[in-house]
């Protein structure tokens, strides 16, 4: 009992009681036992986070609690590969019979598992609300998987046909359909956002990116003669590019402009994409209500910037470090190299490790700045209104199986 | 200390209540404000659940209900972890726990290697023979399709596969003749088809389907009938032994093993190729040990000269030896000569084709 603070009950706000040492702790520990495990230690590691992002988060005086354990994790994940066998065989087998058209097989195989990845967001999110528990009672979830998976991948077509201009009521639709479904005990939620509000803040963002790429576009258009370009690929040959080159002077010039403007398209995304973070989950957070219970979210963009500006710092700590330490590794592999074949394996692993020791340290560093971040400022930026709502709730609900959360690991969509 | 404050949930309604908790001998007794019982929890049961520091939450474990007791002050809460075995504050209860899963998953990620390196390839040698000569034979039209695509020349000005010009029927009647004396002695339950295809290197392709593409630089390597011909042999090898089908339960029992069991996490994608690599080599270099030794015991019972296969090795080989040991698909060609020469032993032997056929396959590719 650390901090005699700790637990004087905020009467109408949310506080995050973490410290970001503890998380630390957890997750570089959890690191090295990734790499000892080949990752099979994912699935308690999952849930060590989990208890600690949930566990300190307090909400009007109560902590939530996580009640998931990392062998229900493990349970649904063979369960889900008992499933995906028989569809990947089934794949493997279509693709044979069809012969030639089996790539048009392997394009259907892929529709289906992005389908099915959908389904398994929404049946993850239902385990996730059912291992989650509030003074006494836990939430859940209802509606059909089917459903959020056909109304995802309608969103997602739309969003791509639009470039990304329905992505706002992408995400306002689908947290519709997901809050409409949640409960705290009897108490039903719904969501109040709306995608006008989110489209019309996110457009400027959205302009900003894309006017580099359609000016692109646009001197492409107007720079190549297209009678030329259609009779110079219609000959054929190995010399096409250079008559290309002969029938539009001016092709090289526009080549260079569409790679500076590619480049200002991705470095504008980039040093956006934090306020784009930072809009879309104070849009998201100020829409969650339960009955007459709201939240509001005062997030400032400048607090998730300082967020990033903190991976930065410690991702060019870790870096220095990493290129000192591999000083002596480069100068072992130069002196075992030429040693036969135990030679060769040990400057192999050694190869072997650093990459992965460099992949998952920044990983690490990414989750206990930016991640943790971003729960607890947008824990701690909500207001909260109508908390009586909360007081007369009925238990309801039953702990759902943990399949969905095993499909959405095996096929990588998996979220917290 | 017998007793202390509260708050208890009672896991049918969401009020918060603050209560007094005492501390009988098999039991603890939660009462209301007001004095009323609420609950008893025997002390068996008591389960200590996740919280904030300086916070001990408990439940009871097997409730029907999420029931819970929350208790801040720190005497009353050891006083606690005193009776409930469940309970343990000072963390050694957890640590343990936690040294098990460690120990646990570690021999689990052991096994699992253990299972890719001698299991996958021992599970695929069973499995393969099950395998239907239709869909073997389905797998290697399907093979066949890309194979074809990488090996053709034919913006080169000729024919995919040599023979079938006026000029070149000759050399395939010899190249006929030499087949029928190696599947005569082979008797496989797929009929053999042989083509000769117009790529310089010296090399030969097998595919599930039975069929073997022979390149043309083969065919000038060799320096008589029974090189080509213990080269072919080896070939049949790997039809016999079904390791293009074994090749494909192989890639499948590792892309489960890694990929999905292990090797998911950030940078674990590196690990998974490597893994992948090395063992498919691994697994390669052992088909092309046994390949060697039917090779070897084919051209014995066809009546040629089984050494024959090795003194071409050594001309084809010597060229694609450098590079890293455990990545090396095919074994070291000194070892693979002697294991060759192991099995070939002094027996006479009798040409494969005589002067005038030798000459005529020698320019099978001639358009
Ligand atoms: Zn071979």
């Amino acid at each position: 009992m650390s901090s005699p603070t700790a637990n004087e009950p905020t009467a109408g706000g949310v506080r995050f009681l973490g410290t970001r040492r503890d998380y630390w702790r957890l997750l570089s520990r959890g690191a090295v036992l990734l790499i000892l495990t080949l990752g099979i230690y994912r699935f308690w590691l999952t849930t060590d986070v989990r208890r600690f992002l949930w566990g300190n988060t307090e909400i009007a005086g109560e902590t939530l609690e996580y009640a998931g354990t990392p062998l229900e994790l493990l349970i649904g994940f063979l369960a889900a590969i008992a499933i995906l066998i028989p569809v990947y065989a089934g794949f493997f087998v279509a693709a044979l019979e069809l012969g030639p058209i089996g790539e048009i097989s392997g394009l259907a195989g892929f529709a289906a598992l992005f389908v099915l990845g959908q389904y398994a967001i929404y049946r993850a999110r239902r385990y996730r609300l059912t291992r989650t528990i509030y003074r006494g009672l836990r939430f859940h979830q209802e509606g059909s998987a089917w459903g959020y998976a056909l109304r995802a991948i309608a969103w997602w077509i739309a969003t791509v046909f639009t470039l990304g201009l329905a992505y706002p009521f992408q995400l306002a639709s689908l947290e519709r359909y997901k809050m409409r479904h949640t409960y705290y005990g009897d108490l039903a939620g719904h969501f109040a956002g709306s995608g006008f509000g989110l489209f019309f803040r996110g457009l400027p963002m959205w302009i900003l990116v894309v006017a580099p790429v359609a000016l692109a576009v646009g001197a492409f258009v107007e720079a190549v003669d297209w009678t030329a370009l259609g009779d110079a690929l219609s000959q054929g040959g190995d010399d096409v590019m250079a008559r290309i080159e002969g029938g539009n002077p001016a092709l090289g010039n526009v080549i260079v402009f569409a790679m500076l403007m590619g480049g200002t398209t991705v470095s504008t995304a980039a040093l956006l994409y934090p306020a784009f973070q930072a809009l879309v989950l104070r849009w998201w957070t100020s829409g969650l209500r339960f009955g007459a219970f709201e939240t509001r979210s005062k997030l400032r963009t400048a607090q998730v910037y300082g967020a990033y500006m903190r991976f930065l710092w410690w991702a060019l700590v870790f870096s220095i470090g990493l290129a000192i330490a591999s000083l002596p590794a480069l100068f072992v592999i130069g002196l075992v190299s030429d040693r036969g074949t135990g030679g060769e394996i040990a400057a192999t692993l050694t190869a072997l490790a650093g990459y992965v020791i460099a992949a998952l340290g920044y990983s690490t560093i990414y989750r206990a700045t930016v991640m943790l971040s971003l729960w607890q400022l947008g824990m701690e930026s909500l207001q909260l209104s109508g908390l009586s709502a909360l007081d007369t709730v009925q238990a309801r609900g039953r702990a759902s199986s943990p399949l969905g959360e095993g499909l959405a690991d095996a096929l990588n969509v998996g979220g917290y | 200390m017998t007793s202390g404050a509260g708050i208890y949930f009672d896991g049918r309604t969401s009020a918060r209540r603050d209560v007094r908790v005492t501390l009988a001998a098999d039991t603890l007794h939660i009462d209301g404000a007001d004095g009323r019982p609420l609950a008893q929890w025997r002390y068996d049961d008591v389960q200590e659940l996740t919280a904030p520091a300086g916070v001990l939450r408990l439940g009871r474990h097997d409730s029907a209900t999420l029931e819970r007791l929350e208790i801040t002050d720190v005497a009353f809460a050891s006083a606690i972890d005193v009776r409930a075995i469940l309970v343990d504050r000072t963390g050694a209860l957890q640590r343990r726990q936690r040294a098990s899963v460690i120990g646990w998953t570690v021999a689990a990620t052991a096994s699992l290697l253990a299972v890719a390196y001698f299991g996958v390839p021992a599970l695929a040698d069973r499995l393969a023979p099950l395998v239907p000569v239709a869909a073997e034979r389905k797998l290697g039209d399907a093979v066949d399709l890309q194979v074809r695509a990488r090996l053709d020349n034919r913006h080169l000005g000729a024919g995919f596969a040599c023979g079938a010009a006026p000029s070149e029927r000759a050399g395939r009647a010899a190249l006929d003749k030499m087949m029928r004396r190696l599947s005569d002695a082979a008797q496989l339950r797929m009929p053999l088809t042989t083509e000769v295809v117009r790529r310089r290197e010296a090399n030969a392709v097998t595919l599930p389907s039975a069929r073997i593409y022979v390149f043309e630089g083969l065919i000038k390597t060799a320096a008589n009938p029974d090189e080509l011909a213990g080269v072919i042999a080896h070939e049949i090898g790997h039809v016999a032994h079904h390791d293009g089908t074994k090749a494909v339960l192989q890639a499948g029992g590792l892309s489960l093993l890694f990929g999905m069991l292990l090797g998911d996490f950030i940078g674990g994608g590196a690990v998974v190729v490597a893994a992948k690599t090395v063992l498919q080599s691994s697994y390669s270099r052992r088909q092309e040990t046994a390949a060697d030794a039917y090779g070897a015991a084919l051209m014995k019972k066809a009546g040629g000269d089984a050494r024959a296969l090795g003194t071409i090795l050594a001309k084809i080989g010597g060229a694609t030896e450098p590079g890293m040991a455990i990545l090396r698909d095919h074994p070291e060609t000194r070892a693979r000569i002697a294991a060759i020469d192991r099995i070939a032993g002094p027996h006479p032997a009798h040409p494969f084709l005589d002067a005038a056929d030798w000459a005529a396959l020698q320019h099978i590719c001639a358009r």
